[in-house]
């Protein structure tokens, strides 16, 4: 039987083809649907009459290769939603009631400045606040902002990346990313592999690794596709990992599992940790983490002999007391077991994939112009002041700007900016987030479509899609390309770049913000790839620069990095690896690893477990919604149109529930309503949901649910108690209670 | 030359890509879909799996539809060996949905049945791939074009 099963690529051309026949245009350009954080994936965006139809993936970039996601299928949903805000709006009626008017644009802009003047004089620049969405291209006119206005409290989440970051950073002096395409073995640690970038590599690199017959071993409380595709599942309890790592520890430094030599000339203290961890033994662990003291055993010692082993660390473990410590333990581990810069294991150089030849865009942060009386100011370090400024610069943790209009410790925030970002199901605590809401002074919300506190803002800026919108350019992956417009803006907007660059202009600041001229800002940030913007767009799939070749072992050079903190001190101070932290120690915080439990657990709170028997956590991400967005997109909703409680079918048994029934969580915070999903695959004393549900979607007549109770809303479900729900390091807020489940 | 579908089922990541990418792809109204994704659990707890499958129409060889259909709507074309429907026959009893063994069938606001047919009269079947397809981050979703014998 002949085959000839070879398709032709989705290239310009092809998608030209496909165009024409249909009487359509093509337009290249990036998927906004998750991002643009670094996942931009290359679309051609199919365009008739004006009207943006759908979306191909584009062969031509080396991010996606052609593939895509489900949740990039549906921009043109999202660009057409009748949730879209076409034009400014001012509150009229009582904080919360969502009565508002339609302003002009420049109106608009107008009071934002007024507001901001006055207060900058009656209380000082820091008053002001802009919370910061995931990573977004934008990210940078945030900061950009607020240096000039002269205030540090750009409100970081605490719950993601940055956490990881800098334990890794004060331990190794880099984040190591692991090199997957030449691993023999990969555990993938609190890390969902598929769903944040479903057509990016890292889905790719898994399905490779064990096509080469790597061995794959995850560990997460469920069994998502990724941990389906394992071959060794740990399934721990969520928030323990710092457990499960020390006893990893102890493993490796008991049985001797260690490279000596590497441990003798780049490690720092590997003695006292050595008397440290003989207490946190495997079954010690297994009665905190639930996971069994052979399993532990078994997966240190296989990875610790391992020659090309490599751990892939994800956001799972940022929302605990114990993050640091959690995530500094995976760091030492990685060290002592000789897999740190070497061929397979986790190399330096970032998380982000391969580093190439590309250079990077002029940044335009303004760093440079921090003070350490910007970073005494700071109304609520996200780390504490003397490891600030941090890589992405100074930053106040997302919940403590909210918590301080309430507290007004120590000053109470007057304006908060939310671009992109939703507070009441972004962070812990909605109960406080909404009341803070309430109190607060100025509220502006600067979003592409209605959010889940747009009834709090005093004045909601609407702002262009990036298919609406021409600019940024976008480098990533040593891929660069010019944005293009694909549709002409739907409504009195512009883009949220535009609208810092308006601000600074309305505030004074017009000289740092390219007198209000995003060509000359583009152009600016261009220079160091020597070609304008118009010469960019000359090359309608953009450049793909040459990864650079890989060299290992760079310990003499990475552990002597300074720190990005004013005084410019190395990360390392003994320009080893920082086992034993003088660092941390100098400051009050513990030298070496330690475990903390949860606000509230099983082992830590056994008190509670009469009431509430079993744990709850959340799900980080989704195959089909970005965090707390895009239910209000048919496409996306239909896949999963209800808010689901994964539940064990034997717990969910005992408690009279079947599949599908709707269900009342009640935790000590608060309670929401689900839907039960039995899921044969999660530890029958957990449960889990996915966070971020709110929104409606009209078009399926589905109504918006409550923020609070009734809800389901997963944030106002965990304690936000100062000095128990956190990690004093690095924030991390936790995501894990107590709970008990009851039919609805 | 026959078309049809082969899945790597080690290679999906359960992404649902290929479902959403149909739907956009053929502008279908909510609920009827053409192909969907599925989970299948193996074992039990701790010792359980996952597995994932992509389901569509199989335009099968000898199509239980076809044979069902008392209006004659449903035939096998021959020269590609795509399962169409004539909607205009089509009275909408839905005898075919309970004849597949897969539970294909759709049926939306004008009541005919409705499915995949391989993108037929949208894609050049020679030379290029159907969206859903081409979307598959992972190809573990790829089409088949063999010569029959
Ligand atoms: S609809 Fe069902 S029975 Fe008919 S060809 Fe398709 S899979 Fe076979
Ligand atoms: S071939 Fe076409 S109709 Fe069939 S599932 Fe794929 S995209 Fe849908
Ligand atoms: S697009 Fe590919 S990987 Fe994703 S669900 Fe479909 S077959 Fe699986």
């Amino acid at each position: 039987m002949a085959q000839n099963n070879q398709s032709e690529p989705f290239t310009l051309e092809h998608a030209r083809r496909v165009a024409a026949r249909n009487g359509e245009e093509v337009v290249p350009g990036f998927c906004a649907m998750c991002g643009p954080g670094p996942n931009a994936c290359g679309i051609y965006a199919f365009v008739k009459d004006g009207r943006f139809l759908r979306v191909a993936g584009m062969a031509e970039s080396p991010v996606n290769r052609g593939g895509l996601c489900p949740k990039a299928h549906a921009a043109p949903q999202w660009v057409y939603s009748p949730d879209r805000l076409k034009y400014p709006l001012k509150r009229i009626g009582e904080k919360g009631e969502g009565k508002f008017e339609r302003i002009s644009w420049d109106e608009a802009i107008q009071i934002v400045a007024d507001t901001l003047k006055r207060q900058k004089a009656a209380y000082g620049p820091e008053s002001l606040a802009i919370l910061s969405p995931a990573l977004r291209s934008y990210s940078d006119y945030l900061r950009r902002f607020l240096t000039v206005h002269g205030s540090p409290n750009y409100g970081h989440s605490g719950i993601c990346a940055m956490q990881r970051a800098f334990a890794f950073m004060y331990t190794l002096g880099d984040w190591p990313g692991p090199e997957l395409g030449k691993s023999d073995l990969i555990i993938y640690w609190g890390r969902q592999p598929i769903y944040s970038g479903a057509a990016a590599p890292s889905p790719k690199l898994l399905v490779g690794a064990k096509a080469r017959g790597a061995k794959i071993i995850a560990i997460k409380p469920s069994m998502e596709p990724d941990a389906g595709m394992a071959d060794i599942w740990l399934p721990l309890r969520p928030g323990t990992d710092a457990a499960l790592a020390l006893a990893m520890l102890h493993v490796v430094v008991g049985e001797d599992l260690i490279d000596a030599a590497f441990v003798e000339q780049w490690c720092f203290g590997f003695p006292q940790l050595k008397a440290h961890v003989q207490k946190f033994s495997p079954e010690w662990a297994e009665g905190i983490t639930g996971v069994g003291a052979q399993q532990i055993r078994d997966v240190a010692r296989l990875y610790a002999t391992t020659p090309r082993a490599s751990i892939d660390l994800g956001n799972g473990v940022e929302h605990a007391p114990s993050s640091n410590d959690a995530i500094r333990a995976v760091a030492i581990l990685i060290a002592i077991t000789g897999h740190l810069d070497r061929p397979g294991g986790n190399l330096f150089g970032g998380p982000f994939g391969v580093p190439s030849t590309m250079p990077l865009p002029q940044d335009i942060s303004l760093r440079e112009r921090f003070t350490q009386e910007m970073v005494d100011k700071l109304v609520g370090p996200e780390f504490p002041r003397p490891f600030q400024p941090f890589v992405e610069g100074l930053s106040s943790a997302y919940y403590r700007i909210l918590d301080s209009v309430l507290t007004e410790k120590p000053y109470p925030i007057r304006t908060i900016i939310a671009p992109g970002t939703q507070p009441s199901v972004s962070t812990r605590g909605s109960k406080r987030v909404l009341e803070a809401l309430k109190n607060l002074e100025f509220y502006v919300v600067v979003d592409v479509a209605r959010t889940a506190d747009m009834a709090y803002a005093d004045i909601v800026i609407p702002t262009a899609t990036p298919y609406e919108s021409d600019h940024p350019f976008d480098g990533r992956g040593g891929w660069l390309m010019a944005r293009n417009k694909i549709i002409e803006p739907l409504g009195d907007y512009k883009s949220t770049y535009e609208f810092f660059l308006d601000l600074g202009v309305a505030m004074g600041y017009g000289a740092d913000f390219w007198h209000g001229s995003m060509r000359e800002a583009m152009e600016a940030q261009m220079q160091p790839f020597g070609m304008t913007l118009d010469e960019l767009r000359q090359h309608p799939v953009g450049i793909t620069y040459e990864p650079l070749p890989r060299t290992y072992e760079n310990y003499a050079k990475v552990f002597q990095r300074r720190s990005p903190r004013l005084s410019g001190a190395p990360f390392l101070p003994q320009g080893k690896v920082a086992i034993y932290n003088t660092s941390f120690e100098a400051e009050g915080f513990s030298p070496l690893p330690e475990w903390r439990e949860p606000p509230e657990s099983l082992t830590g709170t056994p008190e509670l477990t009469g009431q509430y028997p079993l744990l709850l956590s959340d799900y980080h991400t989704s195959k089909n919604y970005t965090a707390s967005w895009q239910r209000n997109l048919p496409l996306l909703r239909e896949l999963e149109p209800h808010p689901l409680l994964h539940i064990h079918p034997e717990t969910a048994s005992v408690r009279g529930i079947s599949q599908g029934d709707w269900v009342i969580v009640d935790s000590p915070h608060c309670s929401i309503r689900v839907k039960a999903e039995l899921f044969p695959g999660i530890r029958p004393d957990t449960v889990m949901v996915l966070h971020g549900w709110w929104q409606g979607c009209g078009e399926l007549g589905m109504e918006d649910m409550p923020l609070l109770a009734g809800g389901a809303n997963v944030n106002a479900m965990y304690s936000v108690e100062e000095g128990k729900a956190y990690d004093p390091l690095i924030t991390a807020m936790t995501s894990q209670t107590l709970v008990e489940v009851r039919r609805a | 030359m026959e078309r049809g579908f082969s899945f790597a089922p080690e290679k999906c990541i359960q992404c649902h890509a290929c479902a959403v990418a149909c739907k956009s792809w053929r502008e279908l109204e909510p609920k009827v879909r053409y192909r969907w994704v599925e989970n299948i659990w193996q074992g039990s707890y701790p010792e359980i799996r996952c597995v994932s499958s992509t389901i569509a129409c199989k335009q099968c060889d000898d199509p239980p539809c076809v044979a069902v259909c008392p209006e004659d709507a449903i035939s096998k074309r021959l020269e590609n060996g795509i399962v169409v429907v004539n909607a205009e026959a089509c009275s909408g009893c839905q005898a075919c949905l309970g004849a597949c063994p897969d539970a294909i069938p759709q049926f939306g606001a004008d009541g005919k049945m409705q499915k995949c047919d391989l993108c037929l009269g949208r894609i050049d079947l020679g030379s290029e791939e159907p969206p859903c397809v081409a979307t598959c981050p992972t190809k573990a979703l790829g089409f088949l074009r063999s010569e029959v014998e």
